[in-house]
């Protein structure tokens, strides 16, 4: 039903204003960054992972509440067109292939945002129409004035002359062979100001033209004094009217385009009213000066699904029913502080129900409640789907619920997806060492299943500097060559190991690229030999060793490279499960100890 | 012990007794407003002004500390039981230095100067895993779980004996809260502390205590040691509850539902005050009170499904202040 493919947000690290005129690489909070994955019709698709994984801001990327930086969000594309999709996306740099991802992105992505660059034609028309526009909003109105017998005496007279060229300007600066842009619509205003300033002139001559007896002398200045002079007040009505009216009309054609040629604002609502979202705290979520009908009703409002308020109210006592709510009439006049955690969380989802939608997005919902009511909300989640066939996005933190409650689930670490299958393959037997890890600590209410706990050391990196390579490896306990060792993390941990067993000879350690570091030796010989043996030694407790690759006494001292690392892309190790990791794509390298 | 609040008395705990030995680590479960926090501010007579106990004993190493002076309970405090509040890593001061700050109850209890206070917040913070470098820096530097950490330090700055932790994991990933228990389960061992752990996740009592004690309205229902009573639960309460977590290492299904709500602790229901929810409720319970009796060797419930449990004595009703 839904295909995710490649996304990724990135948020702005905002920066001090020194820092930023001092310039340097914008910093980037890398949320989410490339991720991909499909969420079947009906099924209960898990998100699982620590804070700041990325799981909410998928969720909320799915449903626009956050603008993706990058990548697609595909709503029920149809098979084929998927098909042709998939192989555009491999051609990069043909531009018949662009064209065609452009057009199936802007028929079913819900992240497609006009951002083709511009071409030098389309520049040039949208020029040119806007000349054209201004021309013709100028001699326009001007001509017709020329017509009257006196020009810009009445207010009325001006406000009309205001009005056409208000219509002019809007009207053919947004004309179809344009491409629309959203500045259009203000520089056709601020023309619209210049039209009204410069339009006495033409209207004169062309009064004088036709033989008005009483137009001033052939000067532009006395002209445009004329106009001033005989209805200031009108002059200044139009110089406010001309510029709004043009305004108006030139962003309603051009959402009224964009409407037609793509998806834009209006569409998007109407996929908002399939796709719904359930929050995790009814504490919060809920508005407290408000009712529980306002509270369900208002979905409806807002998407102007119902007027009449009688289907309204009839379709709030359904939304509430469904919810468990019953019966509806006593609840609806509540507010939120009159009822229990429980009642909340099912208003929340008769609020999402209301609408009649086909995916929810539900973020951690039953977490903020009391455990003996936590299963009535799930059994209600369950009931919808198998009545309703609602599909649902389900993110949680808790891996015991994911494994009751999924159908499908994925595993995700500092905004990437390590692993992904059906619960079956990834909760009983997980491949990648963080989510055997992950696994592992869950607590089990059964005492007698006390298990190996395998808990990780440190802690999550900062999204903004993300590791190399495989970004688990700083915590990953069977890392190794390739997993993206850098110099200063081996430097590093090999600063610690001299510190608990100091090597004669070898002195302090220098940095010298992300993949090399020096050690002074003295003398380098056997300060390298000692070096290696100790590396040898300590490989296992201490894995950033394993990125060494060599150790070279070099002119007085060592020089220690590193294995350049390769980030582990998903692969697909049985049908429909696929993990991130180098360990299941190299067979040679033994399989880490499978959990008890 | 009892609370007075504008719509009427809150009886917050009710009969509640347990004993512990030295070097246990108990747990108190329960949903929120069981009691199970209260509980704990009162062992260390910390109650709100508007709380008081109204009656029974605490004996804590031969001395009873509900009847207590103020000056002996600031002594006890801290130097002997000392509390990780709910929420703790959130209430460091953000603008004084870690140090200081695990250094300011050493000053006020010991003897010792300020520099020899902060050398001992020194081997605190390197006991709880953090390196004692980071002695000079302020709570922002870190992250949630090392503010954890500190105010595990924090509690045993002045060595105490026993240690309440109030939702110490809460609120913390699984991989963090992984860190921390191991880290309380160590401490308990290498310094024979005795810990009260108090959670709502029964899955982390599970493999942290020695025993357990579950609080249902303001009263413990089930008592005994934690592999007895999350093995096999007497009390239908937390049969339900134990059943309520999902398993990861279980079987893929739904746990089961308790039905209703918490009741209010104002106007608790007449009898048990688990009958309105019970699934196994029957004439007996909703007439008269069980009290906590033993049920097997070594553990108690207050349920009468089992014919040893006995009647508790009718109190004088209280009227709820209007």
């Amino acid at each position: 039903m839904i295909r995710i493919r490649d996304l990724k947000v990135w948020f702005p690290l905002r920066r001090g204003l020194l820092r930023e005129l001092l310039g340097g690489k914008p910093q980037w909070v890398r949320a989410l960054d490339g991720v991909s994955f499909d969420v079947k019709r009906g099924e209960l698709f898990c998100l699982v992972g620590e804070s700041g994984c990325g799981k909410t801001t998928t969720g909320k990327a799915m449903l626009r509440l956050v603008d993706a930086t990058e990548g697609d969000i595909l709503l029920e594309m149809p098979e084929e067109e998927y098909r042709t999709y998939e192989e555009v996306s491999r051609k990069r740099g043909d531009t018949d292939a662009e064209r065609t991802k452009h057009e199936l992105r802007r028929r079913y992505s819900l992240t497609w945002k006009e951002m083709v660059p511009w071409t030098k034609r389309q520049t040039l028309t949208l020029a040119a129409f806007i000349l054209a526009a201004l021309l013709s909003s100028i001699l326009l109105p001007a001509g017709i004035l020329g017509l009257l017998t006196v020009p810009f005496v009445s207010s009325w007279i001006t406000l009309g002359a205001s009005l056409v060229v208000g219509f002019t300007l809007g009207a053919v600066g947004t004309m179809p062979p344009t491409r629309p842009h959203r500045r259009t619509a203000v520089v056709l205003a601020a023309l619209g100001v210049a039209a009204m300033l410069v339009l006495p002139i033409p209207a004169y001559f062309f009064y004088r033209a036709r033989g008005g007896a009483d137009a001033p002398a052939a000067d532009p200045g006395n002209y445009l004094a004329t106009a001033w002079n005989n209805d200031l007040f009108g002059m200044l009505l139009a110089i406010v009217f001309a510029p709004s009216v043009a305004g108006g009309v030139a962003r309603t054609a051009i959402s009224a385009r964009q409407q037609a040629e793509g998806l834009a604002g209006i569409r998007m609502r109407n996929l908002r009213r399939r796709l719904q979202l359930i929050f995790q705290d009814p504490y919060e979520s809920l508005n407290p000066k408000q009712s529980v009908y306002e509270i369900v009703c208002e979905p409806l409002q807002v998407n102007r699904v119902v007027t009449n308020p009688e289907e309204m109210s009839n379709l709030v006592v359904s939304a509430l029913k469904d919810a468990g709510l019953r019966p509806p009439e006593e609840f609806m006049f509540r507010f939120p502080h009159e009822l229990s955690g429980g009642q909340r969380q099912r208003v929340s989802i008769a609020a999402a129900l209301v609408l009649q939608p086909d995916f929810i997005v539900a973020d951690e919902p039953v977490s903020m409640l009391d455990v003996s009511i936590r299963t009535e909300i799930l059994q209600l989640m369950m009931d919808l789907r198998r009545t309703r066939g609602i599909t649902y996005l389900f993110i949680t933190h808790d891996l015991g619920l994911a494994w009751v409650l999924a159908d499908r689930i994925a595993v995700m670490y500092l905004g990437k997806i390590v692993e992904i299958g059906t619960v079956e393959q990834v909760i009983a037997t997980p491949k990648h060492p963080y989510t055997q890890a992950l696994i592992s600590v869950v607590p089990s209410p059964d005492p007698r299943h006390r298990s190996q706990r395998m808990i990780l050391k440190g802690e999550r990196p900062d999204p903004v500097n993300i590791p190399t390579g495989c970004r688990f490896h700083p915590r990953c306990p069977v890392a190794f060559e390739k997993c993206g060792w850098e110099a200063h993390e081996v430097a590093e941990e090999l600063q610690d190991a001299l510190a608990a067993s100091p090597l004669a000879g070898v002195g302090p350690l220098r940095v010298v690229d992300p993949l090399t570091f020096v050690a002074a030796g003295n003398p380098a010989d056997s300060a390298a030999v000692a070096l290696r043996d100790l590396v040898a030694r300590l490989r296992e407790q201490r894995r950033a060793f394993f990125g060494i690759a060599s150790i070279e006494p070099e002119g007085g001292r060592v020089l220690v490279r590193l294995h350049a690392g390769v980030e582990p892309p998903l692969i697909e190790v049985q049908p429909g499960n696929a993990v991130a990791c180098h360990l299941v794509a190299t067979p040679k390298v033994p399989e880490p100890a499978v959990m008890a | 012990m009892e609370f007075d609040t504008t719509t009427g008395t809150v009886h917050a705990v009710e009969g509640a007794s347990f004993t512990m030995g030295e070097g246990e680590a108990m747990g108190l479960a329960g949903e929120s407003g069981c009691g199970k926090t209260t509980a704990a501010l009162a062992l260390m007579r910390l109650l709100p002004s508007n709380g008081k106990i109204v009656g029974g004993s605490i004996r804590f190493r031969g001395r009873d500390l509900v009847r207590a002076s103020e000056i002996t309970m600031r002594r006890v405090r801290w130097k002997e039981i000392s509390i990780i509040f709910q929420g703790a890593m959130n209430s460091l001061n953000p603008v004084q230095r870690i140090g200081r700050q695990i250094a300011e109850p050493i000053v006020l209890h010991d003897d010792i100067d300020r520099d020899e206070a902060l050398k001992r917040a020194g081997d605190l913070l390197q006991l709880v895993g953090i390196s004692r470098e980071r002695i000079n820096d302020y709570p922002h530097e870190f992250s949630g779980g090392m503010r954890q950490r500190v105010m595990i330090a924090m509690a045993l700055a002045c060595n105490p004996r026993l240690v309440i932790a109030d939702e110490p994991v809460t609120a913390l990933d699984v991989m963090i809260q992984a860190q921390i228990l191991e880290l309380l389960e160590r401490l308990k061992r290498e310094l024979g502390l005795s810990m009260i752990l108090i959670s709502h996740d029964l899955s982390v009592l599970a493999e942290t205590t020695d025993k357990v004690a579950i609080m249902y309205a303001g009263k413990i229902v089930e008592e005994g040691s934690t592999m007895d009573v999350f093995t096999d639960p007497k009390h239908p309460y937390s049969q339900g509850l134990v059943t309520a977590f999902p398993d990861i290492r279980g079987l893929r299904e739904l746990p089961a539902a308790i039905p209703g709500d918490v009741p209010s602790l104002i106007s608790p229901p007449e009898g048990c005050v688990f009958h309105p929810r019970c699934r196994l409720a029957f004439d007996r319970c909703t007439r008269a009170e069980p009290g906590l009796d033993s049920v097997g060797p070594g553990r108690r419930a207050a349920c009468f499904l089992y014919p040893q449990v006995t009647e508790v004595p009718k109190r004088p009703v209280q009227m709820a202040k209007p």
